[in-house]
């Protein structure tokens, strides 16, 4: 896509700090995390890697942090090749990494855990005074203002970064690599954090910055590697590219979209979600101020980068966690505290996005699958017993009507493919007739012929009568299927659009990678 | 009530509370390091079974109790290390695997004292060593407190001195630390380059040693003889002492007092003609008791936090 390769050649004089050179990952189960990825860093710089989740940036940075080892290529640092997952690599060659979730000891105390594993010692003893002398001057030198002896899980969470960065640089670090490092920040930390970053640079630190935050990596990078499925997508220095043309490499190229028949939607909706926010541990499932309504007969798609707040939404709504504040409402009952049982008992049905942790349980039968969760149905059981022929006659019913490819039904669910068991569980879920369908990440993962299968499905369940909430990644799927989309982004609804026409993936992009907000 | 207080002021009270005390406090110790590292002794009364076994064994043919000592040290530290191999290696459950060195070590004991006494119940035939007590000359010929803190077994006071050494090596020591981060999350360790089986390992040996040294007590200072399945659950009580004793050193110690006293009382009062099924039940029920406390205060505390 553009000179990608020349660009760490072409700087004269020293080599450059990390280079890629033509590295493959494959996985022991088949899948292709990497493919002949090549590039490199110069050092001093701040270098912002984008993608969208799965296209590869851990992967490379694992690599890198010496943690797996590539099936093809090498990593160069200072122009030597390096054989990389051997033990305590990345502290002998001074690369640091700030994790997504911090690798703290929360029962430590801040010295404690910058020390750990390299600790200096007098006699049998740790050194205190010496770990303490350490961890200050360290603390200066970067700016990274900390107390030593707090207990680490006892500070807030823009604290313990400062303590993650500092235990990043603690052993002659030379390249630091930070793992979407804003994900759990305020915009004022996020400013401050950005500033210590910069100050890094100038005391000769590398740094590589891995986000999917467009307007952070414009502030804070100076050029950028967009990794697509395994492969770089494209390069550039940020000065010498427009925003659009980064968020082309993201995504991809725009798909054809055959979208659905428009349905009006009439009469009164059937969920309401108005002024809810979900306060919880991870903050990839907290969510502010969501207002939603899902009409019967109408899909709603959720579209934003994995991480939103999509799976808080979705707890929600499947009885799964309760809202801080606001109210939820299912045909007029307040349905705030419900459990999974009366969402259920509602009409409520889930395609989960995990279908091995959720969906099913992977080691029990066809049969015992697709029954899960009908105890106490008088077709199924008599007394305490279940009647076992007239489960084989459902469940091959299933089989048949959802084309579910497979042996014999008393076969374990594991022994499935991908898409046979999405089919099934889609079969088990709306053989309840549902007025309320959660499809979660309906068709990742699965062939094609099965996913539009599914589609066929999920729209004819929508023209019964059935108010559908679409959470996806993929946004032709979207695009193809909604009434309606809805974009999230840091917990928030960001836009709420009409699925006409023109709108395109290119469209969607802005708000779902925060550039945009639509009052 | 008279007699009561008599029992309170002797000093034999006091020994027997040390006494009592002591195979619990190493036990307890024991499995405070383990647990920290994030492997918890179960196996620990079969590896003090273990150690009461082969201390006398190896003190009755060497004539040295010493030397008894040595080897129950060395059985209880293979057992440990057994015990890592299994849960680390290959793969097996910590629980299961702690039950199982349990269950091993009460019939392989028997066996072990039939093949070596032709005796299944009591080791009584052999001439075995008893570890020497102390007289701290100067201390020992203070009025009044003489008596208490003079005479006890070598063991005694080596498990007293255990207390602040095992606190020592978790607070200040790079091994201790190391400990400590494991056994809270073995993946962060790691990646600082620490081997968690290898602490892990290092953990379960020391465990097992001084699991080792708390069966040579039962059977080399407590009594000078092996019964089978002497230990009596005080694997199991000791767990409970380390429960107690939230995994430090010094909480180990005092919940060891606690325990103690209990049982000192459920011995001595006997005497008063209290029912003895009644007495005996004491150190059972008080552990029961407090961590029910504990626990039920503990999860108060969560509840205002959130």
């Amino acid at each position: 896509m553009t000179d990608r390769r020349d660009d760490g050649e072409r700087a004269a004089g020293p080599a450059p700090v990390v280079a890629f050179d033509h590295i493959s990952k494959t996985y022991a189960n088949g899948t292709v995390a990497l493919r002949d990825v090549s590039f490199s860093i110069p050092a001093r710089t701040i270098h912002a890697i984008c993608g969208e989740n799965g296209a590869g940036k851990s992967t490379l940075m694992k690599i890198l942090f010496g943690l797996e080892g590539p099936t093809a290529g090498q990593v160069l640092l200072d122009g030597q090749p390096v054989s990389t997952a051997t033990r305590d690599f990345a502290g002998r060659h001074g690369i640091g990494m700030v994790h997504q979730h911090f690798s703290l000891i929360p029962t430590l105390s801040v010295t404690e855990n910058i020390i750990l594993g390299h600790e200096p010692k007098k006699g049998v003893l740790i050194d205190r005074a010496a770990a303490r002398a350490k961890v200050e001057a360290l603390s200066q030198r970067y700016g990274l203002a900390v107390d030593p002896d707090a207990i680490t899980g006892r500070l807030p969470v823009a604290a313990q970064q400062k303590v993650e960065i500092l235990k990043a640089l603690s052993r002659d670090t030379r390249v630091l690599i930070l793992d979407e490092p804003t994900a759990v920040l305020s915009p004022p930390e996020i400013n401050e954090l950005f500033s210590r970053l910069r100050d890094l640079r100038d005391h000769g630190i590398t740094i590589l910055f891995i986000s999917h935050k467009l307007n952070e990596v414009r502030s804070l990078a100076e050029s950028v590697t967009v990794l697509r499925a395994g492969q770089v997508a494209g390069a550039a220095r940020l000065a010498d590219v427009p925003d659009n043309m980064i968020m082309q490499m993201v995504m991809g190229r725009p798909v054809e979209i055959t979208r659905r028949e428009p349905r009006q939607v009439t009469g009164e909706p059937l969920l309401v979600m108005s002024g809810v926010s979900l306060a919880s541990r991870d903050p990839a499932d907290r969510l502010r101020d969501i207002d939603l309504v899902i009409h019967p007969g109408e899909i709603v798609g959720v579209a934003g980068v994995d991480g939103s707040g999509q799976r808080g939404l979705v707890s929600l709504v499947t009885g799964a966690a309760r809202p801080g504040a606001g109210s939820i409402s299912f045909d007029g009952e307040d349905m705030a505290a419900a459990s999974t049982e009366r969402w259920r008992a509602r009409g409520m049905a889930h395609l989960p996005s995990d279908r091995f942790t959720q969906g099913g349980v992977p080691a029990l039968t066809l049969i015992e699958n697709a029954i899960a969760g009908t105890d106490g149905d008088r077709r199924f059981q008599r007394g305490p017993f279940l009647r076992g022929g007239a489960i084989s006659e459902a469940v091959a019913g299933m089989v048949e009507d959802y084309s579910v490819r497979a042996l014999s039904i008393g076969e374990r669910l594991d022994s499935l493919s991908g898409g046979n068991v999405q089919k099934l569980i889609a079969a088990r879920e709306l053989a309840t007739e549902p007025r309320f369908l959660i499809a979660d990440q309906p068709t990742r993962g699965i062939d094609v012929a099965a996913a539009a299968f599914i589609h066929k499905r999920i729209v004819d369940a929508a023209e019964r009568g059935a108010a559908v909430l679409l959470v996806t990644a993929d946004l032709d799927e979207l695009l193809r299927l909604s009434d309606r989309v809805v974009v999230m982004f840091g917990g928030q609804i960001t836009a709420v659009l009409a699925n006409e026409a023109h709108l395109t993936p290119e469209r969607l992009g802005p708000f779902m990678l925060g550039l945009e907000d639509m009052p | 009530m008279t007699g009561l207080l008599n029992i309170v002021a002797d000093p034999a009270t006091f020994a027997t509370v040390l006494r009592v005390m002591t195979p619990l406090l190493i036990a307890a110790l024991g499995i405070l390091i383990s647990d920290r590292a994030g492997v918890f002794n179960l196996g620990m009364e079969g590896m003090m079974l273990t150690g009461a076994l082969v201390g006398v064994l190896v003190s009755a043919w060497t004539g040295s109790a010493w030397l008894g000592l040595l080897a129950a040290v060395v059985a209880g530290g293979l057992m440990g290390a057994l015990m890592a191999f299994a849960v680390n290696t290959l793969g097996a459950n910590l629980i299961i695997t702690g039950i199982a060195l349990n269950l091993a070590a009460s019939s392989g004991t028997t066996l072990g004292l039939f093949f070596a006494t032709g005796d299944k119940g009591m080791s009584g035939a052999l001439k075995s060593g008893v570890m020497p007590s102390i007289d701290l000359a100067v201390l020992g010929s203070i009025p009044v407190i003489g008596p208490f803190v003079s005479g006890h077994n070598v063991l005694t006071y080596g498990a007293l001195l255990a207390v602040p050494l095992v606190s020592l090596m978790m607070a200040r020591t790079a091994f201790g630390l190391r400990i400590r981060a494991v056994g809270v999350d073995p993946k962060a360790a790691a990646t600082v380059g620490i081997s968690v089986k290898l602490i892990q390992l290092k953990a379960l040996i020391l465990s097992g040693v001084l699991g080792g040294m708390a069966g040579a007590y039962l059977s080399m200072g407590y009594v000078s003889w092996f019964a089978q399945d002497m230990t009596a659950g005080r694997g199991f009580i000791a767990i409970a002492i380390e429960v107690m004793g939230m995994g430090t050193a010094w909480g180990t110690l005092a919940a060891t007092v606690v325990i103690a006293i209990a049982e000192t009382l459920a011995i001595t009062m006997q005497t008063l003609g209290l029912p003895n099924e009644l007495m005996q039940m004491i150190p059972y029920v008080v552990p029961i008791v407090i961590l029910t406390i504990w626990t039920a205060r503990g999860r108060a505390k969560r509840a205002a936090l959130k």
